[in-house]
């Protein structure tokens, strides 16, 4: 009897404790990743670190040397909301997803659109903007040219690489030649020396290219193509970040801020003494 | 000046006219074919403008960068002598362990194309030492503290200064394996009697290194190792793919903010040409005045 009365209070303990471990350790995991998540790091660090590529006009150096543009004003209103301090961190366009991963900075902003295949290696915010490609041709080249004339095997298009552009422009001219550049003036030079038939680009620039060299170039099509859009990316495994930066974006969305940013840097000519032309 | 214009025979005047004509040629083709806006006006504002605001000159982006690729190329160099003799000697050594180790290490850098070896290292070695270390926060706090002005001669803005050491020591890590080379050669150089001199009056092999043979090595490998300093600022550039702030890196930014390509990337050939055709004379200069 007395055995029995030990062996249930023993089972009655160990169950009781069980049920209370249980619940116990569910929390210490919930716990762990909110812990582990980007944000803590950054509210503990004080400062956030956004990583990007200069990309006219998303982000460049304006006169004096000083980074300005769309991003910039993204990562600056952000890091205020969160009440810490900014750092971007100039990173080459090849290396800036890499460069996320291992840890150098927090989250890449840099107009970078989610494809399926950058997500296979990063998360994405929802998009914080929509931009357009259009095309941006020689004009002497590709006098009379249709849509479908571009995907020939005698077109040749350049583009700077891993940008969207240059997945657009395979994608929708694929019997097209493509030259890929590691930056985006040179793809617009190849275009100026007759070596290309076309670029594209998300506006203003090629219309702001177009009305730099009226006699060479032309925006020949009045229409955005694959209008994508840009998210934040950050590292996987952190759903903390991402429904931060989500609702912060959708907060923007909402009183219309974004879009008065967007239409400030990729509709207006405000800021055009800031960087020469 | 006069008298060596006179020395000059008439078929030297030929092949400088066709050399002149052949350049003006390309110049003239060039001026046809390439669709271009010059802005070179806009050019000395990105070395040195005067700020609108603060009212003061100041060192703008390609500045910036030719003062970081300075930097970067002293401290890595001076990281290299130090790996590269410890590599040279390793290469000297009896133990055919420490032999193999660094013969391997050698090998291994001189068989892989630089850009690859810059990315190996930048990712598996120089960013964990970094995030090891703490590098970065230790850089911030003195980034916001007031006394960052001497740091800040020294490193640029502190809170790139991580970025500036993995340059550093990616750059100093590459080069150490050529330096190591140029030390092995000056150790082998030193005639045997020299040694066997050291070790018959009593000197362990550490005094025999240290007060017979490095001595006088050193002495030798000083003008290829001025050669190396010199390739090494050329090399720097390959650590803008890295996303260090030095003047490749700065001038790929400048072209990106302002399609200013041609006029820009000129500009950075000729930093690049005065100072290793400067250094190239002062070094020159010196081995002449030491003979």
């Amino acid at each position: 009897m007395n055995i029995t009365r030990r062996f249930l209070g023993a089972a009655l303990g160990a169950t009781l404790a069980a049920t209370a471990a249980l619940p116990a350790f569910a929390q210490s995991t919930a716990q762990d990743i909110a812990s582990a998540s980007v944000i803590e790091a950054i509210k503990e660090r004080g400062v956030i670190k956004i990583g990007l590529s200069l990309f006219k006009p998303w982000s460049m150096r304006d006169l004096n040397g000083e980074l300005i543009g769309f991003e910039l004003d993204v990562g600056r209103q952000l890091a205020e909301d969160m009440g810490v301090e900014v750092e971007f961190v100039p990173t080459s366009w090849d290396g800036i997803i890499p460069a996320l991963v291992s840890g150098n900075f927090d989250t890449i902003i840099s107009g970078m659109t989610v494809t399926p295949q950058r997500n296979l290696t990063v998360n994405f915010t929802i998009p914080y903007a929509y931009s357009g490609m259009t095309i941006l041709a020689n004009t002497a080249m590709t006098e009379g040219f249709t849509l479908e004339d571009y995907n020939s095997p005698d077109v040749t298009f350049a583009a700077r690489r891993g940008a969207t552009p240059a997945t657009v422009i395979a994608d929708m001219f694929p019997e097209a030649q493509l030259l890929l550049f590691d930056e985006d003036g040179a793809a617009t030079q190849e275009v100026l020396n007759g070596n290309a038939h076309a670029t594209m680009a998300s506006e203003p620039t090629p219309s702001s290219e177009a009305r730099r060299y009226p006699d060479v170039l032309n925006v020949p099509f009045n229409q955005a193509f694959q209008a994508g859009g840009e998210g934040f990316a950050v590292r996987k495994g952190d759903p903390d970040a991402l429904a931060y930066f989500n609702s912060w974006i959708t907060a923007k969305t909402n009183t219309g801020w974004l879009k008065a940013r967007h239409d400030y840097w990729f509709r207006g000519n405000d800021w055009a003494d800031q960087v020469p032309e | 000046m006069l008298n060596r214009l006179k020395k000059l025979h008439w078929l030297d005047w030929l092949v400088l006219a066709v050399v002149l004509s052949f350049f003006g040629y390309i110049w003239w083709k060039i001026e046809g074919t390439l669709n271009y806006n010059w802005r070179w006006h806009l050019i000395p504002n990105y070395i040195l403008r005067f700020h609108t605001e603060r009212e003061e000159w100041f060192a703008n982006v390609l500045l910036q960068g030719l003062i970081a690729t300075i930097r970067i190329s002293i401290y890595a160099s001076i990281l290299a002598v130090i790996l590269g003799t410890i590599l040279g000697i390793a290469r000297c050594a009896k133990n055919l362990t420490i032999r193999m180790l660094a013969r391997t290490y050698l090998e291994f850098l001189r068989n892989i194309p630089p850009v690859v070896v810059i990315f190996i290292f930048f990712f598996f070695l120089s960013q964990q030492l970094i995030t090891a270390l703490n590098i970065e926060s230790w850089a911030r706090e003195i980034a916001r503290s007031d006394n960052r002005a001497v740091w800040e001669f020294f490193f640029g803005d502190m809170r790139r200064f991580p970025s500036l050491i993995s340059g550093v020591i990616v750059l100093a890590l590459f080069e150490s394996a050529f330096v190591g080379e140029i030390v092995r050669a000056g150790i082998q150089s030193i005639p045997k009697g020299q040694r066997e001199a050291a070790r018959s009056i009593g000197m362990s092999r550490y005094q025999e290194m240290r007060y017979v043979v490095l001595p006088q090595a050193m002495h030798k490998v000083v003008p290829p190792m001025a050669n190396q300093f010199i390739t090494l600022i050329k090399d720097s550039a390959i650590i803008s793919l890295i996303s260090v702030q030095e003047l490749t890196f700065k001038t790929v930014e400048l072209v990106a903010s302002t399609r200013l390509i041609f006029e820009a990337w000129i500009t950075t050939a000729a930093f690049y040409f005065v100072i290793c055709f400067g250094l190239s004379m002062l070094f020159r200069r010196l081995e002449n005045r030491k003979t």
